[in-house]
């Protein structure tokens, strides 16, 4: 295949093999399950049963307006439920913004640390995570309303905390892009000293990420589960390092599984998860000794004790100690436990933002809890099922990654592991 | 100008007109949770003895108000009179304004795609002069006026109630005032000993304080 060089950067150029191949065929599918969940999203959001006073007193035989009277007696209007205003587009955003940064901390941290077997693999290491932030990034713009998003341009407030972001982002990805180009150039010496500043910034993302929503969380005293966690950020950052090394080990086993270098790569990745994994399993016997006992219980004995052992804590933690606890060479075991971090990761931020919102009290007037509800009956428990639009957006999110991420491999061929010089 | 309003929260019989009149001047979209005024209720009881208050509420307008600050957009900003107001053509529906609001005060408009709250009725105060919810109470709990007016009803009532505000601790500066019960126990079946208890004397310096603070920057 023909190569071109730009900037001492050799790239293949071939517009078919780019975008028509296996991985692209795949991530064209679940980005079309995402196109899809748009368009049930516009549909809920723009076209959803809805009428004001006036409406009423207008037309009142309008047979559209009755369904809508009907569905504000009787059900629950729009998409937004008031009770349960974070949902899977947060869930999915947090998940993939902090894995993706910490795929990217941890691979810088071993260049700094002069893992060779890491720096030689970082370049894929690092465009996976990178692909993670634009699915991220994906999600929280679809959760939107995606109409009116110029005016962040037109008229945008930037002492807001949204905007905190953009200007991390501007830094952050182009700092990225440009020290995956030193690897792929071969300038290790540089690309070493690059890796600090973004060792910094993955840190920052995840530190202003939580800034933001611990600045908005805490004047809302109703859902103070979310700013009474104690370390918060610690938390949320050791929690994606246990799900960014099974990402790691998930990725090592599917492209490097056939190299030499495998099982030295997956024998650092299965000492990574046993020392995140651990340090987490502290940090949770310690959070739910301290936070709101109402949410406590809501989460270790309530609706959600199933999810919390079942779905995070035995899949994030007992199953991945059990099969990485002892050095071993049967590979498939360290595959299995990053299987299981990634699924319980995501299973504990679901918990986390789901569960934040599941208590149902109001704090509106500062001098004691109300009830939250004050036509229904008063519930003890709040929670909403996603969208399907939700839901397909999110798997089509994983598209986003796969076809950010080849899109960079059949150009530079980031997949190869590179010697030094 | 900067528009106000004192609330004589223990006249209130829970009958709901305020919020009819609310959503029938302002066309809110129907539904329960579509409210841009509300009665909160705050049940217990003390020794055995139960008791229920209700708190006429709606948003606070706060003259240092975090619902505009986290805007990304400008679309939450401060119109004349000091009134918190949202531009629904421009707001992106982050929800960031419902989450750092104190009060509890936002929702999304579906008729609109956009978050909506109380306007104070800004479009009706030059032709009447007060709020619909004000107009149609029939225990006058509310009293809406300009603060900046030392002869308006609003400031005069104030001048010779003690009153206090919800959420404090918030610095958000809220310009809902609660008059203090003539039944001092009434008051405190349910606001908390820690709640400071303002006098217009008391008050005057720190609203003084903030709007010039606000109007600076």
């Amino acid at each position: 295949m023909k190569t071109y060089e730009f900037a001492g950067l050799e790239f293949r150029l071939n517009i078919f093999n780019l975008l028509f191949n296996k991985t692209m065929i795949i991530a064209y599918v679940l980005i079309a399950l995402a196109a899809f969940g748009i368009y049930e999203i516009f549909e809920l959001r723009y076209f959803s049963t809805a009428a004001n006073a006036h409406a009423a007193g207008l037309d009142p035989t309008n047979p559209g307006l009755k369904d809508a009277m009907k569905l504000a007696v009787f059900g629950t209007v729009g998409e937004v439920n008031r009770e349960v205003p974070w949902t899977l587009f947060i869930v999915n955003y947090m998940y993939m913004i902090y894995t993706g940064s910490g795929v990217i901390f941890l691979v810088a941290l071993a260049e700094l640390m002069k893992f060779r077997v890491v720096e030689r693999a970082a370049a894929g290491f690092m465009a996976l995570g990178l692909s993670m932030v634009f699915a991220g990034l994906f999600t929280i713009s679809t959760d939107l309303n995606m109409l009116n998003m110029h005016w962040m341009l037109l008229d945008p407030n930037v002492s807001a905390g949204m905007w905190l972001m953009l200007p991390l982002y501007l830094t952050y990805i182009p700092f990225v892009l440009f020290e995956i180009y030193l690897i792929l150039t071969k300038k290790r010496e540089l690309a070493r000293r690059l890796a600090l500043p973004i060792l910094i910034m993955s840190i920052g993302v995840d530190l202003v990420e939580y800034y933001i929503q611990a600045k908005l969380f805490s004047m809302n005293t109703a859902r103070h589960l979310w700013t009474e966690f104690p370390l918060l950020t610690l938390y949320f950052i050791i929690s994606a390092f246990v799900s960014s090394l099974g990402i790691m080990g998930v990725y090592s086993y599917l492209v490097h599984r056939k190299k030499p270098e495998y099982a030295h790569i997956m024998d650092l990745i299965r000492k990574g998860i046993l020392f995140f994994i651990s340090v987490l399993a502290l940090y949770e016997v310690i959070a739910y000794l301290v936070v709101d006992k109402d949410w406590a219980f809501l989460i270790l004995f309530g609706p959600f004790k199933y999810l919390y052992f079942l779905g995070y804590i035995l899949l994030i933690m007992v199953l991945p100690f059990f099969l990485v606890f002892r050095p071993t060479e049967s590979y498939w075991k360290i595959v299995l436990a990053s299987i299981f971090t990634i699924v319980g990761g995501y299973a504990g931020r679901y918990l986390f933002v789901y569960g934040g919102n599941a208590n149902p009290m109001s704090n509106r007037f500062g001098v004691g809890y109300e009830k939250y509800d004050l036509y229904d009956i008063a519930s003890t428990f709040n929670y909403a099922h996603p969208h399907l639009g939700e839901i397909f957006i999110v798997i089509g999110s994983i598209g986003i990654i796969l076809a950010v991420y080849k899109i960079f491999d059949s150009l530079f061929d980031i997949a190869r592991l590179r010697d030094s010089h | 100008m900067n528009y106000a309003m004192a609330l004589d929260y223990q006249n209130c019989i829970n009958c709901k007109a305020c919020e009819t009149a609310c959503k029938e001047e302002n066309g809110v979209q129907l539904g329960a949770h579509k409210q841009r005024i509300w009665v909160g209720i705050v049940e217990g009881s003390i020794f055995g003895k139960p008791f229920v208050n209700l708190y006429p509420s709606q948003c606070n307008h706060c003259i240092d108000a975090p619902c505009v600050s986290v805007c990304p957009t400008n679309a939450s900003h401060y119109a004349p009179g000091g009134i918190v107001k949202v531009d629904a053509h421009k707001c992106i529906l982050c929800k960031g304004c419902m989450e750092a609001c104190p009060y509890d005060a936002r929702f999304v408009d579906d008729t609109t795609v956009a978050v909506d709250k109380c306007t104070f009725c800004d479009h009706r105060i030059e032709k009447y002069g007060t709020t619909a919810c004000q107009e149609t109470c029939p225990t006058k709990v509310r009293l809406f006026g300009d603060l900046d007016d030392e002869e308006s009803d609003l400031v005069k009532l104030l001048k010779t109630k003690r009153f206090f505000v919800q959420k404090e601790r918030s610095n958000t500066l809220p310009k809902l005032f609660y008059i203090v019960p003539n039944d001092e126990a009434y008051l405190r079946q349910s606001v908390s000993h820690d709640t400071t208890i303002y006098t217009w004397e008391s008050f005057k310096p720190i609203y003084d304080r903030a709007s010039k603070k606000r109007s600076q920057g």
